[in-house]
């Protein structure tokens, strides 16, 4: 029967040729669609590298009360400090978690320019704030006051991007001309501050002062922002209290609070919108295959109604048909996924999206377990239909 | 050995309603030679694609071997096809995308036990019988008319059924070949006892068969 089996399907080999490049095609649009949907659930799983929970942020603008601004500040964040249900203060960039402005761009080692990456500004105090983890080297303390390069905590991606077989501590980053020095003085494991669904990518943070001369033209995107870790359970209350503290020294300052968990919401719905259109498209563009697949097979199993029926008439049972006709579209999709598996080899080798190559392997297992489905159910349905029939019926269909 | 009582077939089309048989009652014993003559349209092919298992009839009863066909499950019918009735079709029936050779293997696939070798062996035999030895590798749609309809009967040979149902198996043979495949046939009913139902439009074949059996519109006139 394997051998009849093999026989037929070599015969029969212009159609099953047409079946073939129908298959392929339909593996590598289920690949590229598997891709995608691979990488955002991968990424979505990723830990965050902080924690978000009881973070408020806090905006501050001072308008047009320009003087002594940095005492300023520094007096407002000693007061939050000391307030009942604040465990912690720390003064950063604009590009707080979740927000909608990012600060990149590349390091130089010994010459050679690294991927581009995220730069976050921080203090002594953030990593206790954000709950960060530290797996090399150490956080940001009073000893890199004294340090004539800046210390840099890069996360585990950049390391391993600049330096995968050495310690990340005490290494030097340039920038392209070789001028600026930044220092590595430790090694965080990951922080994907953009949103759930950011990929774990390079990035570092900066120990800077972000003192500025207010009396000159400084832009709101420059201005320091505070993240503030409150007690569990705070609210409305601890927020007018925190808003009066900050007034008391501030008068004519604007002031805005929100809670990072607020913006993870409005970030996920912001980043999820795109992904769900994108999601429609690619449901849509399955079933296009799954229809396209559930075509070709369809008709090419019509035309061999009369041979199914003489099948029958010749003594073959209905599940003897249907096994027939799955078992050769079993070998002829097997040749096709080969083929498509052969095309899809090639995107992690050329390194197409940039992408692990873990998420092109799970997708080609995805792609190929959809695919069989599809055609499993295209052969079994059909020669099952036309199996039913009698054969005198079926024979007549020439 | 084949029974039946009252059967009708009547075909249902959206415009109107074709009484192919109407309550033919008819007896074949075993080892009997029969040919069915009749003016085209007459309903020969159904008659014989009822008692081949190949079509149910909207009335009346088939029993074979005394045990009516309605009572078996369609693995004993695919059983009974492959085991017990050779079949040949009016139109042949081949599969285009196999050779010769595995068109005439075909019914012994179906077979348990029957091995590759002697499938193989069986075919061989089948087709020289019919004079086409030298054919095995053809494909159907590189032979005549008349070498079709000798693979077909090679076919049918090849399982060495009971009963052999013929649908004009000489139709498209010139005289002498189809004196041949007629002498073939008449050794088969003689040597090995097998029964054979035939469709014929020679009067000079039928005339060689022990019984006979003429259709008019759907019944039996004689
Ligand atoms: N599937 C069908 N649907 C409708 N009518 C049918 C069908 N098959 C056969 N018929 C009709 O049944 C009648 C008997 O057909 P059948 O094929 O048995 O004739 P026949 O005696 O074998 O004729 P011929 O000698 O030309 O082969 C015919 O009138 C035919 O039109
Ligand atoms: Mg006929």
């Amino acid at each position: 029967m394997i051998r009849h089996l093999f026989t037929l399907i070599w015969n029969r080999k212009r159609s099953n040729l047409l079946l073939i490049v129908e298959i392929l095609l339909s593996f590598f649009v289920l690949f590229v669609v598997s891709s995608l949907l691979v990488y955002n659930v991968y990424n979505y799983r990723q830990p965050m590298g902080f924690d978000s929970q009881n973070v408020w942020e806090i905006n501050l603008n001072p308008g047009a009360d320009t003087t002594a601004f940095n005492q300023k500040l520094q007096l407002t964040m000693q007061r939050l400090k000391a307030a009942k249900g604040v465990v912690g203060v720390t003064k950063t960039s604009s590009n707080t978690p979740f927000s909608f402005s990012t600060i990149n761009g590349a390091y130089s080692y010994k010459g050679k320019q690294m991927p581009f990456n995220d730069n976050y500004d921080a203090d002594d105090d953030f990593r206790d704030v954000m709950k960060l983890n530290v797996v090399e080297g150490r956080w940001f303390d009073r000893r890199d006051a004294a340090s004539t390069r800046t210390p840099i905590v890069i996360n585990t991606a950049l390391k391993n991007a600049a330096f995968p077989n050495e310690k990340a501590v005490g290494q030097i980053f340039t920038d392209e001309k070789g001028k600026k020095e930044w220092q590595v003085v430790g090694v965080v494991d990951s922080y994907r501050a953009a949103s759930d669904f950011a990929e774990d990518a390079p990035m570092s943070f900066r120990r800077r002062a972000l003192d500025y001369d207010m009396t000159k033209k400084v832009s709101t995107y420059e201005l320091p922002v505070l993240l503030l870790r409150v007690q569990p359970g705070s609210g409305a209350m601890l927020e007018q209290q925190l808003i009066k503290e900050i007034s008391n020294v501030t008068k004519g300052w604007s002031v805005t609070v929100n809670s990072l968990e607020q913006s993870r919401v409005s970030k996920l719905k912001f980043v999820l919108t795109p992904l769900i259109v994108l999601g429609l498209v690619c449901g849509f563009l399955i079933l296009n295959v799954a229809l396209g697949l559930f075509g070709v097979l369809w008709y090419n199993i019509n035309q061999r109604k009369a041979e199914i029926g003489l099948r029958r008439a010749l003594g073959a049972t209905g599940a003897g048909i249907g096994g027939q006709f799955l078992s050769e579209m079993l070998v002829v999709t097997t040749l096709g996924v080969i083929l498509g598996l052969g095309l899809a080899v090639q995107f992690p080798l050329l390194g197409v999206f940039g992408v692990a190559s873990g998420v092109y392997l799970q997708a080609m297992l995805l792609a190929t377990l959809i695919i069989f489905a599809l055609t499993a159910i295209c052969a079994w349905q059909p020669s099952r239909i036309a199996a039913g029939i009698q054969p005198a019926v079926s024979l007549r269909e020439e | 050995m084949i029974k039946l009582t009252d059967i009708e077939k009547v075909y249902q089309t959206k415009t109107i309603e074709t009484v192919a048989l109407n309550r033919v009652n008819l007896s074949i014993n075993k080892g009997e030679f029969v040919s069915v003559m009749g003016p085209s349209g007459c309903g020969k092919s159904t008659l014989l694609s009822i008692i081949g298992l190949l079509d149910e009839p909207t009335g009346g009863v088939l029993e074979l071997d005394g045990r009516p066909v309605k009572s078996y499950s369609d693995k004993e019918l695919a059983h009974l096809r492959n085991q017990k009735i050779g079949f040949v079709f009016q139109s042949y029936h081949l599969i285009n995308d196999l050779s010769v050779l595995d068109n005439v293997e075909l019914p012994l696939l179906y077979r348990a036990g029957v091995g590759g070798k002697e499938r193989r062996q069986r075919a061989h035999e089948a087709l020289d019988k019919v004079g086409l030895s030298a054919r095995t590798t053809h494909f159907p749609s590189q032979l005549s008319g008349g070498q079709r309809q000798r693979v077909a009967i090679a076919r049918a040979l090849a399982g060495r059924p009971e009963i052999i149902l013929a649908d004009e198996p000489t139709g498209n043979l010139d005289s002498v070949m189809g004196e041949e495949i007629m002498d073939l046939l008449l050794t088969l009913n003689r040597e090995e006892g097998t029964t054979i139902v035939m469709v014929t439009h020679d009067e000079h074949q039928a005339l060689k068969t022990e019984r006979l059996i003429r259709f008019f519109d759907g019944s039996q006139v004689g």
